[in-house]
């Protein structure tokens, strides 16, 4: 399921315009999916709120909140803030920003272990 | 009276000097196994003999043969205090609960719409080098950017990845969330931002660990520094002086099997103390009738 919407969202991210469940339909005509499928990811996408709705007649058209870009930069926001400290531990940081103390001890262990 | 003098004095001890003397001695990093079942056992401990001492003070009350007035206010007194802190646990960790799984569900759906699959691992589009974890019950992720690919050499990523898994295959998170809970539920008068800042050092110091047991010391160092010397946004304090602890511990890989084993046993001896002083009276007094 993850994968499908997946490719649902690059389709409207492609489209540049918001798009009617079965433009986007059309558009995945390669997957052999049902049209139902494709209106019920795109439903899903909107529960999760990154894609909105808007009426169009007695349909609806489908556009993305934010481009890929802004998506990517959202979550690389977040990921950096989690190293923040007294923070929720939600996600768990390889390493956090360092002082320059910090960075000359690496370099001086670098240079004891070569 | 005994007994609730014991456990009451067992928390206090428990709860402020021991973790503050714990979270000084910074020898203790370099058994990072053994320090962090210390540091569990002494929470648990600390908690356990509080509720004992409550409960404990409340039944000697009530048991001697003449029960005055006196003896059932405190008696109730005792008991509500214990309720406080068993309600304040529960809501803290629910709260805790709720809201850390809320967000990573939030961040792992969005990574799952917007980053590519490359060997099992997440990959963002963003030219700022960054690698971490969205631990989870039902899934979770490593991600890296696609800068991180192209800064580390293979072995740097082999060690990043590893450190990696090694927090998602231990439940690292777990433990954290644990002592977030405890911090949350006693933010004062006990030293629980101090054992939480020491679990979170720890944690990072047991990865690292795995990380040299799979691949090479060198590299991890060298990925840390390459990763570390990333431009964050300002504003935002790293977690402060885990980076210089675990360098100092990586510096000195040498194992402590005597520190080691003195260190669990201690860690077992706490928690058997307050458990011993709840159940050895208790068996006394069955036996006395």
């Amino acid at each position: 399921m993850g994968e499908l919407e997946q490719a649902v969202l690059e389709v409207l991210w492609e489209v540049e315009s918001p798009a009617s469940g079965r433009e986007v339909h059309g558009r995945l005509a390669g997957r052999d999916l049902a049209y139902t499928t494709v209106t019920t990811v795109l439903d899903r996408l909107v529960r999760k709120d990154v894609v909105v709705r808007e009426r169009d007649g007695r349909a609806f058209r489908y556009a993305p909140r934010r481009t890929r870009a802004a998506m990517t930069a959202e979550l690389m926001h977040e990921a950096l803030e989690a190293t923040a400290a007294d923070r929720e531990q939600a996600l768990v940081s390889f390493v956090g920003e360092a002082s320059a103390e910090d960075l000359a001890a690496l370099r001086r262990a670098l240079d004891d272990l070569s | 009276m005994s007994t609730t003098l014991v456990l009451g004095s067992l928390a206090v001890v428990l709860a402020g000097p021991l973790p503050w003397g714990l979270s000084r001695w910074s020898g203790l990093r370099r058994t990072p196994a053994a320090a962090m079942l210390l540091w569990q056992s002494t929470a648990l401990a600390a908690v356990l003999a509080a509720l004992g001492a409550g409960v404990s003070l409340a039944a000697e009350r009530l048991r001697a043969a003449p029960v005055t007035a006196m003896d059932v206010v405190v008696a109730a007194l005792a008991g509500a205090v214990t309720l406080v802190v068993l309600v304040r646990l529960a809501v803290s960790g629910h709260r805790t609960g709720t809201a850390l799984r809320r967000l990573r569900r939030a961040h792992r759906d969005r990574v799952d719409l917007v980053a590519r699959v490359d060997r099992g691992v997440s990959v963002l589009e963003h030219e700022v080098p960054v690698a971490y974890c969205v631990p989870g019950m039902t899934g979770s992720r490593i991600v890296v950017s696609r800068s991180t690919l192209t800064t580390l050499a293979p072995a740097e990523l082999a060690a990043v990845l590893e450190h990696e898994r090694a927090h998602l295959r231990a439940r690292h998170d777990l433990v954290l969330e644990a002592f977030t809970v405890l911090h949350r539920a006693f933010p004062r008068w006990v030293a629980s931002a101090a054992a939480r800042r020491e679990v979170e050092v720890l944690v990072e110091v047991l990865a690292d660990r795995a990380a040299c047991r799979t691949g090479d010391r060198r590299a991890l160092v060298s990925a840390l520094l390459a990763l570390a010397g990333a431009p964050t946004p300002a504003g935002s304090l790293g977690s402060a002086g885990s980076l210089a602890a675990r360098v100092e511990v990586l510096r000195d890989p040498r194992p402590r099997r005597l520190q080691s084993a003195a260190v669990a046993l201690l860690a077992a001896a706490i928690l058997a103390l307050p458990t011993l002083l709840v159940v050895v009276p208790w068996l006394t007094g069955l036996h006395g009738r």
